[in-house]
């Protein structure tokens, strides 16, 4: 965790140094091409699909584009937004998604933190009871939720969405950031300690600050996660008005066919936004994981 | 009163117990007519599985019920986890005014746990309405003697797909009898016929019109309604006619390329503009998609048609029908409106005109439809010398899946024997707990 | 590697005989801890104790049933099928697998100057709905080499058409290979991660000592990954018990039975309404996760000390 530098080394000096660094390599680049090419066909083949009118999805397969034989058509995407009430799912889903997602955030550090650094009874057995709660099928919570959720007023509501997003990504959350708070430096929680900070007061300036990149790459995880969700939506969420963007490609598709055209341009309008958090949150995704599984 | 009940878990469990034997505050009673309805509040909730060109029909439904009565109807479409969604809103107690229910055994698993209003604590008598529909087809919406469900919309599944172009130019008759039909394929070097397998349901529309074809009506309720059991050598018999078709020799890539092709896709094959395959099999909303979303080009009656599914034996052709009921979760006022406006020839001759359905209704003239390929349907099936419903839909929720059973035992004729038995151990398991 | 977490650990691995730093724990651990309890006993603990409860509805017979009488969820013919052993080859395959193509991709891009890029399409597929992977993988595993991607290289081999998704012989690796392709990322991530942690100066000093590539590789690196491998495997065996979209919206099991696995069955009898019965599967999926969870539990206790 301490050792940043890359195994790339320190820069070649010379051309021939550089070349042969090269030719050593190759079987890697071309390890790596392939798999990168692997990962990335399905999801090319989408964005072309997406582009293409109905009837041509049905008759070839979307490389054919490649052989000049392409109708571009923004028909798709037009039908997609265009659809009653997309703008308002739009923003559904981020009304539904960023509180879900900070809520759970905010919950599950305190208990990390808690699980981690305040000593109380029957700690680990907690802490156990916790994580096995990954286990529980969303399907089986839901009948009893909504009996109870309407009894306290908070059932078709957007805080029971988020309450009921922010228990269901808990046990994960809890899991991961309680294992990342528990390598952090105890020298220095104990000096704060001496120094007479509050309990409270090491977790906000010294806990918090220092497990950033765990916070944020849980973030993410939670933002997927509840953006990609239809289940939970579908049962808890305001109606009608409060759908996120999930639900509303319900209303598009027929009993009997399958829309390909329709899902691929769904599929990456709704795919659009998690692209961007995940690209300008990375760099702290690719550290923050680190911290739960290595010392 | 229950505010904290969530902290006193056998509270909790009780209630839901209560909840799930059924809401009897809002069920009026039962059996109290239509005098006593609550007054509704202008405004009633429905739940579909309809999206696409159906949604935006039954949409035209709504617009002309709000317009005749003042009530709006919110509609709503949920397509995937409906089952799922629609069970947890209801026995969590905050069911639709009015759900349209997919397969039949699903409505009977709410009617039985009482949570469905009769038709008549909404104030509409079955004797009133019988005369609007076709013999039998109130029936399948009735549990146990009760009428809860009518059905509204319907297509035939006994529409074979061709092209009538092809078949003028090599010179071949429409098919008269099952014999005729199997020998279509003679007529082509590749495999003619295309099959959406991978979707289960394809497998059995194909069981269904060939065994009710074959074995009768009468043989066909009592296997539908768990009084034959399915290792019977009746349903073997109906397997091996099934494989005359289904095959390697008749299938666009033979079995396993059929099990791996989804209904849409099939449709695509048949009459996508490079076509791979002449033939196919399934019910009338083949059409609408075809023509929608696969070829927009489809002249109807050249390049597009259908043909009767034909006779296998002296049982003639008695027609499979497939279709959707509708249930009132909730009696007021608006929802007997709303109930009485969809069995009435004005609601359905709205929904007609749309061209996505056919209508059960007597009343609704066949000149109201689009175009041929449905009025065809509903003259067939207004024509029919029996009418059945889609035999799987009947089966209890819960049961396996028939279609895929009929994978097993298409793909691996030794194994018939040892799927049929799973199957029905499934169908009793399902039947046991439909009953208990 | 840094000695911080040692000490941490150390006192974490003794448990209570830990000199109390933080004193006073009672009213801090209240407020840290309660409002995850709280939203925990709601919305999880409280619908496990019913569906637990539902499932001995009628006694043990739906366990009964499930265990003896349903040849969907589990066949003891020979060869066993049945939901319950796909759920097995997809613990061994998806998890074998994912581990591999992490532990390939995390040691090679080290190496390259394109790590990050690598790593950003590994992870890629993460990001997209379980709903959308029935339409990607529908142009992938297509069943000819007009639609069908796969199908189309190896008809350039004069292979197949091969029917992915409809034979039963091919459909679970198919699944499994799109699973890998959904998830292998989460391990890319965590073992790049890791393999930061080893220093430098070991990996040179080896090489200096003339050590091969694939002796590093061996010698090295697997033995300080092991850590990591194993909180992976925990969290995709996790994933394989649980697993139900993927599996649902390509195949919905199919053909026949061939690729059911458990969470399928449990959705199909919750949707039929047979709530008690699906309750029952739900258990029976717990109960598979529990030695799981110790195991898990053990290895973190263990990996403190460890550390």
């Amino acid at each position: 965790m301490t050792t940043m530098e890359t195994a790339v080394g320190r820069p070649a000096r010379t051309m021939s140094e550089r070349l042969s660094r090269f030719v050593a390599k190759a079987p890697i680049h071309v390890a790596l091409i392939i798999i990168g090419a692997i990962w990335l066909l399905p999801t090319i083949g989408l964005f072309i699909t997406s582009f293409r009118p109905s009837s041509e999805i049905l008759s070839s397969g979307w490389w054919e584009v490649f052989t000049g034989r392409w109708n571009f058509t923004l028909e798709n995407y037009e039908t997609v937004i265009n659809s009653q009430g997309m703008g308002q799912a739009f923003i559904n889903s981020i009304v539904i998604t960023l509180p879900s997602t900070l809520l759970t955030l905010l919950v599950a550090a305190l208990a990390a933190y808690g699980f981690a650094w305040v000593d109380f009874p029957y700690r680990d057995t907690v802490f156990l009871v916790v994580v096995g709660l990954l286990l529980v099928p969303i399907q089986m919570t839901l009948i009893p939720l909504v009996g109870l959720l309407r009894d306290i007023g908070l059932y078709s509501t957007m805080p029971g969405v988020w309450l009921a997003h922010t228990a269901y990504g808990l046990p994960f959350g809890i899991f991961l950031l309680r294992n990342f708070f528990i390598t952090l430096p105890r020298d220095l929680i104990e000096a704060a300690r001496i120094d007479g900070a509050s309990t409270w007061k090491i977790f906000r300036t010294i806990v918090v600050p220092l497990s950033v990149p765990a916070l944020a790459s849980f973030a993410i995880f939670q933002f997927l996660w509840v953006w990609n969700d239809l289940l939970v939506a579908l049962v808890f969420a305001p109606r009608p008005g409060g759908l996120p963007m999930t639900t509303q490609v319900n209303s598009l598709l027929g009993t009997f066919g399958t829309e390909w055209h329709l899902l691929a341009a769904a599929s990456f309008l709704i795919m659009l936004v998690p692209l961007i958090v995940f690209f300008s949150l990375q760099r702290y995704f690719v550290q923050g994981l680190l911290a739960g599984s290595v010392k | 009163m229950r505010k904290f009940k969530w902290m006193a878990p056998a509270m909790v469990a009780a209630l839901v117990l209560a909840a799930c034997s059924g809401n009897s505050e809002e069920s009026g009673g039962g059996g109290g007519g239509g005098g006593d309805l609550a007054e509704g509040d202008g405004e009633i909730s429905v739940t579909s599985l309809w999206g696409g060109a159906e949604g935006e029909a039954f949409q035209a439904v709504l617009d002309a019920f709000e317009e005749k009565t003042g009530i709006h109807a919110e509609y709503e479409t949920v397509r995937d986890d409906y089952a799922t969604v629609l069970s947890t809103r209801v026995t969590g107690g905050d069911p639709p005014d009015i759900a349209i229910m997919p397969g039949i055994g699903f409505m009977r698993s709410f009617a039985r746990d009482d949570l469905l209003i009769p038709l008549e604590d909404l104030g509409i008598a079955r004797a009133d309405i019988e005369d609007r529909f076709a013999p039998g087809i109130l029936d399948i919406g009735t549990v146990d003697d009760v009428l809860y469900a009518p059905m509204v919309k319907f297509n035939s599944k006994s529409t074979v797909w061709y092209h009538p172009n092809d078949f003028a130019d090599r010179g071949i008759e429409v098919p008269e009898t099952w014999d005729d039909m199997v020998a279509l394929q003679d007529n082509y070097d590749e495999p003619a016929w295309a099959c959406g397998c991978a979707d289960t349901w394809n497998l059995t529309d194909w069981f269904e019109s060939i065994y009710i074809r074959q074995h009768g009506v009468e043989m066909y309720d009592q296997l539908f309604g768990g009084e034959l059991p399915f290792t019977d050598q009746s349903v073997k018999d109906s397997i091996a006619e099934m494989a005359k078709i289904l095959n390697d020799e008749s299938l666009v890539g033979g079995i396993t390329g059929a099990f791996g092709t989804t209904f849409t896709d099939a449709i695509g094959q048949t009459f996508a503009a490079d076509n791979q395959a002449w033939l196919f099999y399934e019910g009338g909303f083949v059409g609408g998609i075809a023509l929608g979303q696969v070829n927009e080009d489809l002249v109807i009656g050249e390049d597009i048609g259908w043909f009767d599914f034909p006779p296998i034996n002296d049982n003639g052709s008695p027609v499979t029908i497939g279709g959707d009921v509708i249930a009132a979760f909730v009696a007021d006022s608006d929802v007997a409106e709303f109930m009485e406006y969809l069995i009435s020839v004005e609601g359905g001759t709205v929904w007609a005109e749309q061209g996505t359905i056919i209508s059960p209704i007597i009343g609704v003239d066949s000149s109201v439809y689009p175009n041929e390929l449905i009025s065809q349907e509903a003259e067939q099936v207004a024509n029919a010398e029996a009418v059945r419903f889609d035999g799987s839909d009947l089966l209890p929720a819960g049961s396996p899946d028939l279609g895929a059973t009929l994978q097993t035992a298409i793909s691996n004729p030794d194994g018939i024997d040892q799927a049929l038995e799973e199957f029905q151990t499934g169908v009793e398991n399902a039947f046991a707990d439909a009953e208990g | 590697m840094s000695t911080a977490p040692a000490a941490a650990s150390t006192s974490e691995a003794t448990g209570s005989k830990t000199p109390r730093i933080l004193q006073g724990w009672n009213a801090a651990a209240l407020v840290f801890i309660a409002p995850a309890v709280l939203l925990l006993a709601v919305f999880l603990i409280y619908p496990a104790i019913q569906t637990i409860v539902l499932s001995f509805d009628g006694g043990l017979s739906n366990y009964q049933r499930l265990l003896t009488n349903d040849p969907r969820f589990l066949n003891l013919t020979f060869p066993p099928r049945g939901a319950i052993v796909n759920n097995v080859l997809w613990l061994v395959f998806y998890t074998g697998g994912c581990i591999v193509i992490g532990l390939i991709v995390a040691v090679m891009a080290t190496r390259v100057r394109y790590e990050r890029i690598v790593k950003a399409i590994v992870f890629l597929p993460m990001a997209i709905a379980a709903t959308a992977l029935a339409v990607i993988w529908r142009f992938v595993y297509f069943p000819n080499e007009r639609s069908g991607l796969l199908n189309a290289i190896l008809g350039i081999f004069d292979i197949g058409p091969i029917s992915w998704l409809g034979d039963a012989n091919w459909v679970n690796f198919a699944l499994i290979v799109a699973g890998i392709w959904g998830s292998a990322g989460f391990a890319v991530v965590i073992l790049s991660a890791a393999l930061k942690g080893i220093s430098t100066e070991i990996l040179e000093a080896a090489r200096v000592d003339g050590a091969s590539e694939s002796q590093i590789f061996r010698r090295i690196i697997v033995p300080m990954l092991s850590l990591p491998i194993s909180v992976i495997a925990v969290t995709l065996t996790i994933n394989v018990v649980k697993l139900f979209d993927l599996v649902y919206v390509m195949t919905s099991g199919g053909p026949g039975n061939a690729s059911s696995v458990i969470a399928v069955q449990m959705y199909e009898q919750f949707s039929a309404r047979n709530f008690e019965y699906s309750a029952a599967v739900a258990v029976v999926m717990l109960l598979i996760l529990v030695p799981v969870m110790v195991f898990n539990v053990r290895r973190f206790r263990s990996e403190r000390v460890v550390a």
